[in-house]
């Protein structure tokens, strides 16, 4: 019994099998970076020939690094890696001290916390998108809430993006919501802005006031003022806001999100992903007061609602399509939106251009407004990856500069 | 202009180390080694007047690689003058001036457009700098591995298969913990800080490493196998074949993340 423990032991310790083994992972890796992953069977069987297109999903080289074949080699190789590492270590101890040579006992040693963090990450490591303008918050994991606070974006003169910026508040001890939208609008400073999504322009005071900033024309300001009013992108009338008081913007803690430099809170981090302009359409009513509705947004009236439906690309003007990146978002002509009007009950589909009336509002254009794409990352394993990269760093240098010192002395 | 004066100082090095090739008797030239020398440092200066102009370390299109490549390449030509065991070597100067030329050849090609622009938001990144350059400057001594394990192939004599295996495993065991430094571990935490995740299987990702484990493997199968084996040498052969690959096939003919580069 021990001499099959004895020749298992080896067998596992050997350095012939962590060389076939890593043969294995390179030819297993080739096959994942030639042959495109994670497509429909019928890619393969059409652009491959019948035995190529055989062996691929046979073998699974479809999705290489989450076949079995795959996690079961590197299985035995972080077994053969761990038994391995063991062994020297162990050997390397009993050594006179000034004998030792811990350089890859380090690096191997980091290699397996690295594989172990590279698991955790792949089991565990959640990742949501958020687009929020101007004024915009959302719920982070936690409960926690974010609010856009600010957005920049800047451009070298030949059109290629220079940087994007976020600046963010995040409230950690919101106050809990009537719904739980995914992403809600709020006036900065504003308090009870419609948590919820919605608010009755008769609700409150703050709300009047965001009405009036936000009456300016949008095309006289660097950055345009959020939608007054939010409305819900679902059926019905929506529910009034939270009456809970949330802690004023400019109290809250503001941060800034950078490309390359990501805002690190407990628990997750944010990223700056990416940043694209929304076309919204402006609505005024009466009192000349201006509403900017997304797609799928809709705006309360006495009698129904106006819900700004799409754009209609049927008429091939590319304005739908060919939506600008611009710095400062501008009333743009373009071409007509197809609005669903409810009036008394009664619900019909408009096809309107910018000067038309829809119901009591007048359809004055569109604007261009900035949207950024935030990432929300939940990571767990990345705190072990990163001490696996600076043992293997440690382990890496100090095993050759020993050894180029012996090799070049 | 500067990439092209030194483009033609390497060419006359190849030329000089051609002719004293044929030559039976005696050492390396006392010139090409200078003249790669004064090619690296005319390719470091392009690099530098380029980072001027744009305000960030200049490294971020085919073009700078390749003349960063060159450059590092040109200037470990010249040191390895200095090196005990290829001191007085004229075989493997010369195949790395050949490969010096070829990727100045390649970056005076309509495939790596010249025009300095300066980098777009993911770009910004001090570990991106340091996780180009380091890979680069791994990779250059890989090359002189590779031509130094092309001879150790090729040689039917034991000894000097045996001087020739020396200078691999010395070119790799140099280049290994720069490249595993920079083309893995820089990059993983570069792509963590500006995408969220440090590894995604993209086609360049991936074929980084391939070479990785391919140099990996080369250094255990060398543990255990006799310093004569030809498989040792072939290893170090497909890496840098791989390596190459990685630098232009991936960006060619297969798309992922990286391929602004
Ligand atoms: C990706 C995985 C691995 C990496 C990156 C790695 C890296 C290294 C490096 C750089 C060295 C120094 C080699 C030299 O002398 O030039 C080394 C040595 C060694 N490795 Fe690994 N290794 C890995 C996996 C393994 C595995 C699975 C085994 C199991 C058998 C192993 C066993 C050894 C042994 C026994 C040595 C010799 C150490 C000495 O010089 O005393 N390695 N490794």
């Amino acid at each position: 019994m021990k001499a099959f423990f004895d020749k298992l032991y080896n067998a596992l310790r050997s350095v012939k099998l962590a060389v076939v083994l890593l043969v294995l992972l390179a030819l297993f890796a080739i096959a994942g970076g030639i042959i495109p992953q994670g497509k429909a069977a019928s890619y393969y069987i059409e652009h491959f020939s019948g035995a190529g297109s055989r062996i691929i999903l046979a073998l699974a080289l479809d999705h290489v690094f989450s076949s079995f074949l795959f996690l079961l080699v590197s299985a035995i190789f972080a077994i053969n890696l761990t038994v391995c590492t063991f062994h020297r270590l162990t050997n390397e101890l009993f050594k006179p001290r000034e004998k030792r040579r811990h350089g890859p006992d380090l690096l191997h040693i980091g290699l397996i916390i690295l594989l172990f963090g590279g698991i955790l990450t792949s089991r565990s490591r959640t990742e949501t998108f958020i687009n929020l303008r101007k004024g915009d918050s959302a719920r982070l994991p936690g409960g926690a809430k974010i609010v856009l606070v600010d957005l920049k974006y800047e451009q070298y003169p030949d059109g290629r993006p220079k940087s994007w910026e976020s600046t963010v508040a995040i409230d950690k001890n919101p106050p809990p919501e009537a719904s739980a939208p995914v992403l809600t609008h709020e006036e900065e400073g504003g308090d009870t802005l419609g948590t919820t999504g919605f608010a009755d322009p008769t609700l409150n005071n703050s709300l009047s006031s965001a009405k009036a900033s936000s009456s300016e024309p949008a095309t006289s300001s660097a950055a345009p003022a959020a939608p007054a009013i939010s409305a819900e992108t679902g059926a019905g009338p929506g529910l009034p806001s939270s009456p809970a008081p949330s802690t004023p913007i400019a109290e809250l803690p503001q941060y800034r999100i950078r490309v390359n430099t990501p805002l690190r809170l407990k628990g997750y981090s944010i990223y700056q992903q990416n940043w694209h302009t929304e076309k919204q359409v402006v609505l005024r009513d009466a009192m000349g007061m201006q509403f900017f509705l997304e797609p799928g947004m809709r705006e309360t009236t006495k009698d129904g609602f106006v819900l700004f439906m799409a754009l209609d690309t049927s008429q091939g003007a590319g304005g739908a399509a060919a939506v600008a990146v611009a710095a400062a978002p501008a009333v743009a002509a373009a071409p007509s939106a197809i609005f669903l009007l409810e009036q008394n009950g009664k619900r019909t589909v408009v096809k309107a251009a910018p000067g038309e009336k829809i119901g009591s509002f007048t359809f004055s254009g569109y604007i261009d407004q900035p949207v950024s794409g935030l990432a929300v990352v939940s990571d767990k394993g990345y705190p072990f990856v990163a001490a696996g990269f600076i043992l293997v760093i440690l382990g890496v240098f100090i095993t050759y500069i020993r050894k180029l010192k012996g090799i070049l002395a | 202009m500067i990439a092209t004066i030194a483009f033609g100082l390497l060419l006359l090095s190849l030329v000089i180390q051609i002719v004293f090739l044929f030559k039976k008797e005696g050492g390396q030239d006392g010139i090409s080694p200078w003249l790669s020398l004064a090619a690296g440092i005319l390719l470091l200066v392009e690099i530098v007047r380029r980072s001027i102009a744009i305000r960030f370390v200049a490294l971020t299109g085919m073009f700078e690689s390749l003349i960063f490549l060159a450059c590092f390449l040109a200037l470990l030509i010249f040191a390895l003058r200095y090196f005990k065991s290829a001191k007085g070597n004229r075989v493997i100067p010369f195949g790395a001036t050949i490969i010096a030329v070829i990727f100045l050849a390649l970056a005076s090609s309509p495939l790596a457009p010249s025009d300095i622009k300066p980098p777009i938001p993911a770009l910004q990144s001090g570990w991106l700098v340091l996780h180009v350059s380091f890979t680069f400057i791994g990779e250059v001594f890989f090359a002189v591995g590779f031509v130094s394990a092309i001879l150790q192939l090729v040689s039917k004599d034991e000894e000097k298969r045996r001087s020739y295996d020396r200078i691999t495993y010395t070119s790799i065991a140099v280049g290994y913990p720069i490249f595993t430094a920079g083309a893995l571990i820089f990059g993983a935490i570069w792509a963590e800080k500006a995408w969220g995740v440090w590894w995604s299987w993209d086609p360049k990702e991936t074929w980084a490493l391939i070479t990785w484990l391919t140099y990996t493997a080369y250094l255990h199968f060398r543990l255990v196998r006799k310093s004569t084996s030809k498989l040792v040498p072939a290893l170090v052969i497909i890496g840098f074949v791989i390596a190459m690959f990685t630098f232009f096939g991936v960006n060619f003919l297969l798309k992922g993340l990286h391929s602004y580069a």
